[in-house]
């Protein structure tokens, strides 16, 4: 109810900015409740695990807020992530690829599978939901048919330097990543024609192809570029855990959707900013460590997070609904 | 008194910076059918909305006589349980289900536990008869075209035993004329009954023909309620604009000059066939037909939204290849289609957002946008077409009708294309906003360029049109040019717009 001063309707930057405003109370009561109360929280280890933690799913996030805006869904992103970090486990243990390739040999692949999801959603007319749904499970099985279900382990030193580096002694290069791909991102939705027509197609298919916006080519894009950033998800997971697993990655795609969904990104499309998602990314984590911090029983933190992603998308239909 | 149903006393209604409704009283005579006339804005949609249970007035009561009972329905499950039905505005029905379950929504008949297809079926034929749609009681909403639909919306009322007040809220917009008279006919046998309507129109014509009494609101507020006898249509306008409008398609035309647009042997076996048609810089070419008569289809097909089988286009003599709205846009053809809700306009992005759309290589640099720039641009093409909002940061959404065809029209501006393809333009606009648009069509056509306007209104096409193409099945039936116009009567029109293919 703050700050409604106008009164001449509600302006789109009015709606962003109440959904981040209330994240970002939550996440600094939340801030010093944790770090008044507990001596784990507030310690210099932990918050730098904190920002470890939340940087993975924080780019994964900002990939999914991007599809969300034009009004998809992805829940194939910790399998092609999955399958990146594979491929480069793979590519460096067992060849002798140059590092930077098998780097690059990471990106195409997950770039690949983003655009395979985008033309099976756009050119099949296959909903975003179930077509990402069958993509997530080929590719999982993908992904333990080239490692026979085992782990590979001994990666390039690089990798694993950039799970435990950090700039100055303090900022982890993770967050570093997450906070560079954000800020990206935030670029590219706020200042370009491409972020722009995201949101466009969100509003409608046929509105923006009558606008002359190429959708089919958009839609390959906004899949393939989350590929693309998922595959920075997939070095960032060999960086943290040091190896690959044949189920690395799983379980985050639907955290992204999460944080993407308690930032303000409207699953009916047409809504959504980095800001929130980042937000939303903050608090999820946050809940969890301070839970921890607060020895809850991590069981209780699952139901939590739950019920704050229904409370999220509830006030997200009810916001809609008053607008209809 | 025992015969008023329905008095609205001091009704007031508050949303977030808008006063939708102040302090409206009026009441409501058994069997009389009542005229609410205003402009979008005005409070038509909302005051209903209130009567209908579905919206709650923030002040005053509206009460329902109820066999000599005065009730208030405070939800819309009681209004309809007392006998208060409406067609809505936006077409609401379910689009998956067949015409049969959306009559029976909600009440199906039952055989047990079992829904009794065969007699909801069997009854349903009965009302698609009775307001002779010709179609299969199976056939699901989303493959009849926009007017089926909402011909369905209206025969939906006929559906319930005991009706007593019907509100009709725009129900011709989207209608031709021959099931405007079995509307009518509906209304009168409803009438018959002793049932009360609440009938909006924006056509004048209409309301003289079918109701006995006009109430006028404007912004808001309650102007006046006449007898149908002491209203004339320059009357009723000028007290819901408040100022005369003696002729609104009386605008000025101009000499055609070359050829800019030539459309050749279009042919699709589903929706038209061998169309052939010519515009030319400062021409208004009208087109109207039945549904059905692939006016709309020609014009999609046209800007590459929809495949054909065969046809050429030439833009200023030169044959071009169309193969999506955005090469369509490239040669200079832009089109307003007939549903601006649906593919028109983004209604969850703000005004600047939609007028910008479709223009964004205009503002940007290597695909950057230029913030500065698009809200100088959006500002001035909302005042070029007098958009009435306080700020282009607005949602589109939260717009009247009639401004939120102005942001499609601004939007279009910002291409600045040769071709203006208007289809069904006014639909559910208001006189003041409809003469807007006309004033605005005219200054196209002096700064040269080519307009094709689409509509079932013939008024408004043959007011309008320099030439006027006449469709009907998929072919064109006449053509009619400025000399031929001249004495053209509705009825000509009408008997070329029916002639079976």
């Amino acid at each position: 109810m703050a700050s409604n001063k106008k009164g001449s309707g509600k302006a789109v930057s009015s709606i962003f900015k109440r959904t981040e405003f209330t994240l970002s109370v939550i996440i600094i009561i939340l801030f010093i409740l944790a770090s008044s109360f507990t001596k784990s929280f507030g310690s210099m280890y932990n918050l730098t695990n904190l920002t470890k933690q939340g940087a993975i799913v924080g780019v994964m996030a900002v990939a999914q807020t991007i599809i969300i805006i034009t009004g998809g869904i992805d829940i194939s992103g910790g399998a092609i992530a999955g399958l990146g970090c594979m491929t480069m486990a793979l590519l460096q243990t067992r060849t002798g690829t140059p590092f930077f390739l098998t780097v690059l040999a990471c990106l195409a692949v997950t770039t690949l599978c983003g655009l395979i999801n985008g033309v099976i959603i756009f050119d099949l007319n296959v909903p975003a939901m179930i077509a990402t749904l069958g993509t997530q499970t080929v590719i999982r099985g993908i992904v333990k048919l080239l490692c026979g279900g085992l782990n590979v382990t001994f990666l390039d030193e690089r990798i694993l330097g950039i799970g435990t580096g950090k700039l100055f002694g303090v900022v982890p290069y993770l967050a570093l990543i997450w906070l560079a791909v954000a800020a990206l991102i935030f670029v590219v939705l706020k200042y370009t024609v491409f972020g722009r027509s995201l949101y466009v197609m969100g509003s409608g298919m046929d509105v923006a192809r009558l606008s002359g916006i190429k959708v089919r080519q958009m839609s390959y894009k906004v899949y393939s570029f989350a590929g693309l950033l998922y595959g920075i998800a997939a070095i960032m997971l060999a960086a943290r855990v040091g190896m690959a697993q044949p189920g690395t990655g799983e379980g985050y795609d639907m955290n992204a959707i999460a944080a993407a969904v308690i930032g303000g990104a409207s699953l009916a499309g047409g809504r959504g900013a980095v800001t929130g998602t980042l937000l939303g990314t903050v608090l999820m984590v946050l809940i969890t460590n301070a839970g921890t911090a607060f020895q809850i029983d991590p069981y209780i933190l699952d139901v939590t997070t739950g019920v704050l992603i229904i409370f999220a998308v509830a006030m997200d239909m009810i916001k809609s609904r008053k607008k209809a | 008194m025992q015969d008023t149903i329905l008095k609205i006393e001091h009704v007031s209604k508050f949303y977030p910076g808008v006063t939708a409704l102040n302090d409206v009283s009026f009441e409501i005579k058994k069997g009389e059918v009542r005229a609410l006339c205003g402009e979008n804005g005005a409070g038509k949609s909302t005051l209903i909305k209130c009567i209908m249970g579905v919206e709650h007035n923030d002040t005053g009561t509206i009460s329902m006589n109820y066999d000599g009972k005065w009730i208030v329905n405070s939800n819309a499950m009681e209004a309809q349980k007392h006998g208060v039905f409406a067609n809505y505005q936006s077409v609401n029905i379910a689009p998956d289900l067949s015409i049969a379950e959306n009559y029976f929504l909600g009440c199906q008949p039952k055989k047990g536990l079992f829904v009794d297809w065969k007699k909801m079926n069997q009854e349903s034929q009965k009302v698609i008869d009775k307001f002779e749609m010709h179609v299969d009681p199976t056939a699901k909403i989303c493959e009849l075209p926009i007017a089926m639909q909402a011909m369905v919306t209206i025969s939906k009322i006929s559906i319930n035993k005991d009706i007593r007040l019907v509100i009709l809220d725009e129900p011709t917009a989207l209608l031709e004329n021959d099931k405007v008279d079995i509307l009518f006919r509906f209304v009168r046998e409803l009438k018959a009954q002793g049932v009360s309507i609440i009938y909006i129109s924006h056509r004048m014509e209409e309301i003289m023909t079918i109701c006995d009494s006009v109430t006028i609101l404007k912004d808001g507020t309650y102007v006046d309620t006449l007898p149908i006898e002491e209203v004339t249509k320059d009357k009723l306008i000028a007290k819901m604009v408040g100022r005369e409008v003696s002729d609104i398609y009386n605008i000025r035309h101009f000499e055609p000059g070359e050829e800019l647009l030539r459309v050749e042997n279009f042919t699709d076996s589903k929706h038209f066939r061998n169309v052939n048609f010519k515009l030319h810089r400062g021409e208004i070419l009208g087109f109207t037909g039945l549904v059905g008569a692939g006016r709309s289809e020609i014009m999609r097909s046209l800007v590459g939204v929809e495949k054909r089988e065969a046809g050429d286009v030439y833009v200023s003599g030169k044959k071009v290849d169309i193969k999506n709205p955005s090469d369509a846009l490239k040669y200079g053809i832009g089109l307003l289609t007939e549903d601006r809700r649906a593919d028109g306009c983004a209604l969850g992005l703000s005004i600047k957002y939609n007028i910008s759309m479709c223009a964004m290589d205009t503002i940007s640099k290597a695909g950057f946008l230029n913030l500065k720039k698009e809200t100088v641009q959006a500002k001035k093409h909302s005042k070029d077409v007098n958009v009435k909002t306080p700020s282009v940061d607005q949602l589109v959404g939260n717009l009247s009708g009639g401004n939120q065809q102005k942001v499609v029209i601004a939007k279009f501006l910002c291409c600045n294309p040769d071709v203006f393809i208007f289809d069904e333009p006014t639909v559910g606009i208001d006189v003041g906003a409809k003469e807007e648009i006309y004033k605005f069509i005219e200054k196209l056509t002096e700064q040269g360029k080519g307009v094709i306007v689409i509509s079932s209104y013939l008024p408004e096409v043959m007011g309008l049109s320099d030439r006027l193409i006449v469709m009907a099945q998929g072919n064109i039936t006449a053509e009619f040019d400025k000399e031929a116009l001249k004495t053209l009567t509705e009825e000509e029109v009408l008997s070329k717009a029916s002639i079976e293919g």
